[in-house]
């Protein structure tokens, strides 16, 4: 038995009881195995409980040598009562695209965290990184040194940096990737480590990569630059393939809610009368799409993937500005490309970013995000700075804004006028 | 036209010291304000280099960054005090 120091923790060890397992059982038993920290985390926290206030500071000067991000400082305020966890640091490691894992780098990993840190970890953060849960100060340069030479891993990013970008699992499992989503992400993070270690920026910035617009790492939602694969011919459709599933032979999303009885599959009501654009209809056997309209949703594709299958000249479509800030609620990205090729090594994408870095580290306020700075200084203004042409796809449904403001030299002839003139014609 | 880096690494220092007087924790844009003839990137490039000479420090709160003169000044609700 471990010389541990267990605290009388009544309304933590309540939490317990509940019908779900309990972190507070799983950090119990971590404690219980060795970890002061553990015991001690738990013994805070019911003091939290008690005086309903957290007992954690917030922030500080932590870090690995020539790093601006990647650890987040912690400490507690009640050091005396709760000395292990006088520091109790946030690591976060930059995971893996589409977090493929080894078992062997997932116990090496842990041992250094068993032996460095207080052994608990989240996986993953929402940014995308392996966090490591609560170590101290002076363990900060050993574990960054063991995780370079030993795993061959990099801290990830934090403060107001570029995060960690992440992406879906993509062409790796998945025959609906357009992209090679892997591989956008590991570039971006080569490309851009100065930008993800050294904060540079008024705020974070994410990047976030899906294959398809079915978008699995929610990159509309959570990036400031979201990459969602697509494609700008038809989509391919087997027809054979329609008729089995009409047939019934074919199991309508792969089978995966056929374990309640839902009738016959109706195509008419389960795909036609859905498609959003409404560009789908029979011809006696045979499905037809009117591509043009097609608003690339994936739902046709998701409820019959052996008959249709997205095109074969794929790209991505690229917004950008989501967040999700505390007062004034989620917003999600804005289209600004409809359609870029992505192929290595991303030079039209990369020239894009740096514009509209270049806008946002000159305008941006500080701890404004990207999509804040758009909103205060429009849409119009972004489209300029981004270097873009103001296109349709970029006015939300048909539209939702009624203005369309124009400069006089994007005019022909101008407006001179002579304003007292007018005023001659024209009370005030 | 690139600006002479040591000389902007100075007018970071002295504009950050000066500063750190009243308030000690600073943002990247408030750097800016050290020499305004100077592009964003080149003032992150000279605040970086000074950070790893020791004589600007990071201060973070996991979310946002700010720079600061090490021994200079207290704690973080100053620092995020607009
Ligand atoms: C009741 C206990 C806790 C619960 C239920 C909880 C829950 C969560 C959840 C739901 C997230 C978001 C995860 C995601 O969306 O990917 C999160 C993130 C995080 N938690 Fe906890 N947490 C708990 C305790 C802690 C403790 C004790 C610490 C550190 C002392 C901690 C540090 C973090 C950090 C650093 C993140 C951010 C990860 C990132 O996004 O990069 N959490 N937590
Ligand atoms: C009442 C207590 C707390 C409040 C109100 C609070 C509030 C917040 C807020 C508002 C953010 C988001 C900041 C932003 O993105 O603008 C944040 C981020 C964070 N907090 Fe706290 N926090 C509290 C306690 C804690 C504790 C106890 C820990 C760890 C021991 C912690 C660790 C973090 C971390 C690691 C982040 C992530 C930063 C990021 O991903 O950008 N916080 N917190
Ligand atoms: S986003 Fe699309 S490509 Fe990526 S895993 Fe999900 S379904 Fe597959
Ligand atoms: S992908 Fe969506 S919009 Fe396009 S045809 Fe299928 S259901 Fe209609």
């Amino acid at each position: 038995m471990a010389d541990v120091k267990k605290h009388d923790t009544p309304m933590v060890d309540d939490l317990k009881s509940g019908p779900w397992p309990s972190f507070a059982d799983d950090i119990e038993q971590m404690g219980l195995k060795g970890k002061q920290e553990c015991l001690d985390l738990l013994g805070q926290l019911e003091l939290s409980f008690k005086h309903k206030e957290t007992h954690w500071k917030h922030g500080g000067i932590v870090g690995v040598f020539g790093y601006g991000g990647g650890v987040i400082g912690r400490y507690s305020d009640v050091p005396d009562q709760f000395p292990s966890i006088a520091h109790f640091h946030t690591v976060r490691v930059n995971q893996p695209a589409s977090k493929f894992y080894t078992s062997k780098y997932l116990r090496k990993l842990c041992d250094i965290w068993d032996h460095r840190g207080s052994g608990m970890t989240n996986f993953h953060g929402s940014t995308g990184d392996m966090v490591l849960l609560g170590t101290k100060t002076d363990q900060l340069e050993p574990i960054f040194y063991d995780l370079t030479h030993q795993l061959g891993s990099d801290l990830g990013g934090s403060g107001s940096n570029l995060r960690t970008p992440s992406c879906c699992i993509g062409k790796a499992r998945c025959e609906w990737s357009c992209i090679d989503t892997q591989d956008i992400c590991y570039d971006l993070t080569q490309t851009f480590q100065d930008e993800l270690h050294r904060p540079a920026f008024p705020y974070k910035f994410k990047f976030k990569v899906s294959g398809c617009p079915n978008d699995c790492v929610a990159a509309i939602a959570r990036s400031d630059c979201s990459i969602i694969g697509t494609w700008r011919d038809d989509i391919r459709i087997d027809q054979e393939a329609v008729k089995a599933y009409v047939g019934g032979e074919l199991k309508p999303n792969a089978g995966s809610h056929s374990d309640r009885d839902w009738g016959a599959f109706d195509i008419q009501k389960e795909v036609i009368d859905l498609c959003p654009t409404n560009c789908m209809w029979m011809e006696g056997d045979e499905l037809k799409i009117d591509n043009r309209e097609c608003t690339r949703c994936m739902h046709c594709i998701n409820v019959m993937p052996e008959a249709l299958r997205p095109g074969v000249d794929t790209g991505a479509t690229i917004l950008v500005g989501a967040k999700a800030p505390i007062l004034d609620g989620a917003q999600l990205s804005t289209l600004a490309i409809p359609f870029i090729k992505m192929e290595p090594p991303y030079d039209d994408f990369k020239d894009f970013v740096d514009e509209i870095w270049m806008w946002w580290m000159e305008e941006g306020k500080n701890r404004e995000r990207f999509g804040e700075l758009i909103q205060r200084q429009s849409l119009q203004e972004f489209i300029r700075r981004a270097k873009l042409k103001p296109i349709p796809q970029m006015v939300k449904e048909p539209r939702s804004n009624p203005y369309v403001f124009w400069s006089e030299d994007e005019v022909e002839g101008g407006w001179e006028r002579d304003v007292k003139a007018f005023r001659a014609r024209h009370a005030a | 036209m690139a600006v002479d880096r040591e000389e902007l690494k100075q007018k970071i220092l002295e504009f950050a010291t000066k500063k750190s007087k009243h308030k000690s924790k600073m943002y990247i844009k408030d750097l800016y304000k050290a020499m305004p003839e100077a592009k964003p990137r080149e003032v992150k490039n000279a605040a970086n280099e000074l950070v790893r000479e020791g004589k600007l420090e990071f201060f973070s709160s996991g979310s946002t960054t700010m720079y600061g003169v090490p021994g200079m000044g207290k704690g973080l609700e100053e620092a995020f005090e607009d």
